[in-house]
């Protein structure tokens, strides 16, 4: 008793706090998402959003006290196991999944459905944190970039065939967490470069591009100097490498259906096209922009009830709040996300085994990302990539496998001197 | 060390990466929120105005003579704009409404409403519903003298929005036939017929939507006025339609039947006056009104021996045979090939007369007499249904009307045994209306004439459309021929299988029919019961079909089961038509309209109309007002509104004392009266201003 005492006082409650303020306001959002005035039915009312919503937010408690009394082991023991069985879980999805707006994503099983997909990033963040764990693992050494690559590859792998390109995307949050541990920064150097590039490459003629990558690489061979020729001859071939890229993703742009070009064209020109592709944003916007400084009110929204905005109460969630609770609202929310993430990576650093740590940083990359992917998509800083706000949006699956992501970290945080004693 | 240093170096760059991004967050929602703020919310706006239609007022549905069928009320819903008051009014009268509106709706208490109110009209809000309930005008005229409510709509931010809804003063009674209309337009009877003109034309008016789904209009009035619909004027007879339902009812339970129809028609006019459709309920207990049967496709049915008529018809007009003539029905079975013909009687008539093989309705008797002279060429004999012009829809006014089925010789489908099973009403499909129409031809002097059920589409005085009696064949048949048929059809009631309706008082003529039901194609012991015929039977005014299908119990023909209700429907509306037994009543003094409606001059809208309607006198108002006089216009009354002004001396002649009373002392006089019974004259005129404590002296006589 006094043993289970002693690590029920070294949970993170500020964690825990966050957590749940975070839920509830999610919450009360998706109550003012369906709320029709009209036909007004009780927050508690199973039969609109709000209600079912209640019901996953009480069974995630549940999950929470089980996660929390389960032995602290165990997840590590079994992070292989589940990280397995998730993968066959993927793989069987696209078979024999419910098709839902042309992806088949979910499965069935009576009543409830379940997105495996969601799941996933939770045995894949344990799954990494298990196979780093080892001392011998390196990051600087290919043999084991590959090997983190593959384990955060394979379930993006079968996503994309479901497909949802969005819950794919979020696999490439892991780099975040590759990055902390070791991953060399040239590959991120590289990467933010070719990303830079490819919005050059839409945005402006390429020829210009083309001079500027060689004044670059001019300038980069003037501060190496001549006698290092091997650095010089790498550069030229960078050089030559960045200017076949750009012509190429003009290429790709241009084959691509044109929806999705609209889709990227958009965020640059949100008046291309207001009432198509440009609709969700444009609709969202107007909510966030009308709500001002202190919003219309709580249920006062006009642009928020189903007609307007789509997906309102899953993936466009934070408009709602936006246009309701106004910039003020939205400000809270963010503080608390980023509270939440910068708390987070203070726990992550005070782990004392790397499996610890290394999945905190997985929760953190995960939750960051996906945080950051869908607010900037609902402000128009990004393309619409259908993913969820973190404990905000609507959905059992959503909110099931994003506290399990949580709460498993903050399981193994609060054994973390026991986990010391092992050790030693 | 080198390892620490870069860790170091990394998680800072993960800090400042997150930091960053959340800046960048915050940045971006304050440029949508303040920068462009004004833009989004212009567009804001923008979508929130839209053109809506605003809906025109349904026409109403008459019966033939006036009464109001359906009609559309209006019901108003109370909408307060909170922030239009000016504040010492607001404050002087919030309490108050509450009050009233706590006191009125029943559902919050004051303190919630003042809150409410106070609440919506601090946060600027411009539309507030105070309640979703809606209320009736005389409740709308009560809270247009509430605090902050009298203010009106500029003054205190009062609206009232109207919406209109369906009502029929009669109930269920000709439910199926007024019909209904869904939201999709889609319904049947009259509302759904003549829908495209009870419905008008809706207007357009510019509309803010506000939170909630709602929307508010922008102006007072529409930018398109609505133009509303027409009124249908039914040929229905309420009274005729009430005797007709109730007399059927009471047979369908009598007899645990699955459904039964009644139309009664005008002889000379088509002019439908009741037509009632009763169907067990899917419960089982009780009947209700959910199917045309007398006219829709599923009323198609062969009918039986009612269609014997046509057979005698056809005989007659061939001109071989009289009435007179013998025909041997044998024992009661008789084979055509391979199919046995059985008549009613255990043992058979043997033989009989042409005459009695249709009143004694022997199968035998008239479908050999049919196939002896139409066997060798059918074709002849269905000659006779297409000249009589049985084989086609009447093209009634009510939508979906069934189409006549009938069997051509030479095809597939005609068997040796069709002919003489066709004469006795099988292997054929009508309508109880076809049949009725055919009926009614016969009692017409063989004028076929066309069922109608709208004579009028009108709009107050304008006339848009009247529908005429029309003729579908001058003469079905020659003039000798009718009047046989005329001959047998009251025989069946002397002699025949209706001589338990026979009566001294009138005389009926008919034809009795009941048809085996052909269930998953074998004829089964449920019977189709029917009786149809016409009043009087020399001077024919009615025509009527009863069908009743599947009663239970022993005695099942038609001359038992459908004949009393043909009965019962003829004896009230014989009792109360006064130019039927005109010849019979005492002359009175009196005119013979103002006779029919009782002595109401003046009164409570509420009372006089509660007054006429329970003893089913029609009377109708289009307006709204409290105060009526009565106005006798063909066999109705129609109000008159009986302006009551403040200040004024209003005009109390006809009313009874108790209202008289009432309304002089609330303008503020003093009344004396004598007399007794209703306000003959009063002391000083209607329409005089009232000075303070004056007296007014009333007599009643």
């Amino acid at each position: 008793m006094r043993d289970s005492d002693f690590y029920f006082r070294k949970i993170d409650w500020v964690s825990i706090g966050l957590y749940f303020l975070l839920v509830f306001f999610g919450w009360i959002n998706i109550y003012a998402a369906v709320y029709d005035e009209q036909n007004a039915k009780s927050i508690f009312d199973l039969s609109i959003n709000s209600g079912s919503q209640m019901v996953w937010i009480a069974t995630a408690v549940l999950l929470i006290i089980l996660i929390l009394v389960a032995d602290y082991r165990l997840f590590e023991n079994l992070s292989l196991v589940l990280y397995a069985f998730f993968i066959i879980l993927l793989i069987l999805t696209p078979i024999i999944g419910k098709e839902i707006n042309g992806q088949r994503a979910w499965f069935e099983i009576g009543a409830f459905r379940l997105q495996p997909a969601e799941f996933a990033k939770f045995a894949t963040a344990l799954a990494l944190a298990k196979i780093m764990e080892a001392n011998t693992f390196d990051l600087s050494k290919v043999k084991y970039q590959l090997r983190a690559l593959g384990i955060i590859g394979l379930p993006a792998l079968f996503i994309l065939f479901q497909p949802d390109f969005g819950s794919a995307m979020v696999y490439s949050a892991f780099f975040i967490l590759l990055f902390r541990e070791g991953m060399p920064n040239r590959y991120y150097v590289l990467a933010i470069t070719l990303i830079l590039l490819a919005i050059l490459a839409i945005l402006i003629e390429n020829n210009f591009i083309v001079v500027g990558v060689i004044g670059v690489c001019l300038v980069i061979v003037f501060f190496i100097g001549k006698k290092n020729w091997q650095k010089v001859v790498t550069l030229a071939f960078l050089g030559v490498f960045m200017i076949g890229y750009v012509y190429s993703i003009d290429f790709v742009v241009s084959k691509l259906p044109p929806h999705h070009q609209n889709r990227i064209m958009v965020l640059f020109d949100p008046d291309i096209d207001p009432l198509g592709v440009g609709w969700n944003v444009t609709q969202s916007k107007i909510a966030i922009g009308s709500g001002g400084l202190t919003g219309k009110g709580y249920l006062e929204g006009t642009q928020t009830k189903f007609d307007f905005v789509p997906e309102q109460h899953t993936d466009f969630i934070f408009c709602t709040l936006g246009e309701e609770f106004g910039w003020i609202g939205s400000l809270v929310v963010i503080a608390l996300f980023i509270t939440l993430l910068l708390r987070l990576v203070f726990l992550a650093e005070r782990q004392k085994t790397r499996f610890s740590r290394v999945y905190g940083y997985g929760v953190i990359s995960i939750l960051f990302f996906h945080f950051f992917i869908n607010i900037s998509m609902t402000v128009g800083m990004f393309p619409v990539v259908g993913i969820p706000l973190p404990f905000f949006s609507y959905g059992g699956s959503s909110l099931w496998a994003f506290t399990i992501l949580l709460f498993i970290f903050i399981k193994l945080d609060s054994h973390r001197i026991q986990i010391l004693g092992r050790m030693s | 060390m080198n390892i620490k240093r870069s860790i170091l170096f990394r998680v800072r760059v993960a800090f400042l990466l997150t930091s960053a991004i959340g800046i960048a967050i915050f940045y971006k929602i304050t440029q949508v929120q303040f920068v462009d703020g004004d833009k989004w919310r212009q567009m804001s706006e923008n979508i929130h105005l839209q053109y809506r239609p605003v809906k025109a007022t349904r026409g109403n549905i008459y019966s033939g003579d006036g009464s109001l069928l359906a009609t559309s009320l209006p019901f108003y819903r109370v909408v307060l704009d909170p922030s239009i008051s000016k504040e010492d009014r607001f404050r002087n009268g919030i309490d108050s409404l509450a009050t009233l509106l706590s006191g009125y709706y029943k559902d919050k208490s004051a303190t919630q409403y003042k809150r409410i109110i106070s609440d919506a009209r601090n946060s600027g809000k411009k539309y507030l519903i105070i309640n979703r309930k809606q209320i009736g005008y005389q409740e709308k005229l009560a809270m247009m003298k509430w605090p902050i409510f009298r203010d009106g709509r500029l003054g205190g931010g009062i609206i009232f929005e109207k919406v209109d809804q369906r009502y029929r003063p009669f109930r269920s009674l000709a439910g199926r036939t007024v019909g209904f209309l869904n939201e999709d337009d889609y319904g049947v009877g009259l509302e759904y017929s003549f829908n495209e003109f009870l419905q008008g034309r809706n207007g357009e008016a510019l509309f803010q939507k506000i939170a909630g789904g709602s929307w508010k209009p922008l102006h007072d009035a529409e930018d398109i006025k609505p133009t509303d619909g027409f009124d249908i004027v039914s040929t229905l007879d309420i009274n005729i339609q009430d005797v007709a339902e109730s007399a059927l009812l009471r047979q369908l339970i009598n007899k645990d039947a699955n459904f039964g129809s009644v139309i009664v028609m005008e002889v000379a006019t088509g002019h439908i006056k009741a037509l009632a459709n009763l169907e067990k309920n899917k419960s089982g207990n009780g009947y209700g009104e959910n199917y045309n049967y007398a006219v829709g496709d599923q009323g198609l049915t062969e009918p039986g021996s009612t269609f014997k008529l046509l057979s005698m018809l056809a005989l007659l007009e061939e001109g071989k045979i009289s009435l007179q003539d013998s025909i041997d029905t044998g024992d009661g079975v008789f084979k055509f090939y391979d199919r046995s013909m059985r008549d009613a009687k255990n043992g058979g008539f043997g033989r009989i007369t042409v005459r009695e093989a249709f009143e004694k309705s022997s199968n035998i008797g008239i479908s050999r007499l049919v196939n002896d002279q139409f066997g060798v060429a059918p074709v002849k004999f269905i000659n006779y249904i297409s000249k009589v012009g049985l084989d086609k829809p009447v093209g009634f006014q009510l939508k979906g009307e069934g189409v006549p089925y009938f069997k051509t010789p030479g095809t597939k489908s005609w068997y040796g045994t069709t002919l003489p099973w066709m004469s006795i009403g099988y292997e054929l499909k009508v309508t109880p209306l076809q049949t009725l129409t055919l009926y009614n031809a016969i009692a017409n002097d063989g004028k076929m004439v066309k069922p109608l059920i709208v004579k009028q589409i009108s709009k107050g005085n304008y006339v848009e459309e009247t529908y005429d009696t029309e003729v579908l064949n001058k003469q079905i048949a020659s003039k000798k021929t009718i009047q046989y048929l005329r001959s047998l059809l009251e025989g069946v009631v002397e002699n025949g299988t209706a001589r338990n309706i026979r009566n001294n008082d009138y005389s009926i003529a008919g034809k009795t029919g009941t048809a085996q039901k052909l269930v998953d194609g074998r004829y089964t012991q449920t019977y189709y019961t029917s009786f149809v015929g016409y009043f009087p039977a020399d001077n024919p005014k009615y025509s009527a079909i009863i069908v009743i299908d599947s009663p239970k119990g022993f005695q099942a023909y038609g001359g038992d089961i459908s004949a009393p209700v043909f009965k019962e429907i003829a004896d009230k509306i014989h009792a109360q038509d006064l130019k039927l037994n005109l010849d019979k009543t005492l002359v009175s003094n009196k005119t013979p309209y103002a006779g029919d409606l009782p002595f109401i001059q003046a009164g409570l809208t509420e009372d006089v109309q509660m007054l006429c309607n329970k003893f089913g006198i029609s009377n109708h108002y289009q307006e709204q007002e409290k105060w009526v006089r009565s106005k006798v216009t063909n066999k109705s009354i129609q109000w008159v509104t009986n302006r009551i002004n403040e200040k004024q001396v209003p005009d109390v002649t006809g009313m009874a004392l108790r209202d008289a009373l009432y309304i002089l002392e609330n303008n503020g006089l003093r009344v004396l009266f004598s007399g007794k019974g209703r306000v003959k004259s009063q002391s000083l005129p209607s329409g005089t201003t009232i000075s303070p404590k004056s007296t007014i002296k009333i007599t009643l006589g």
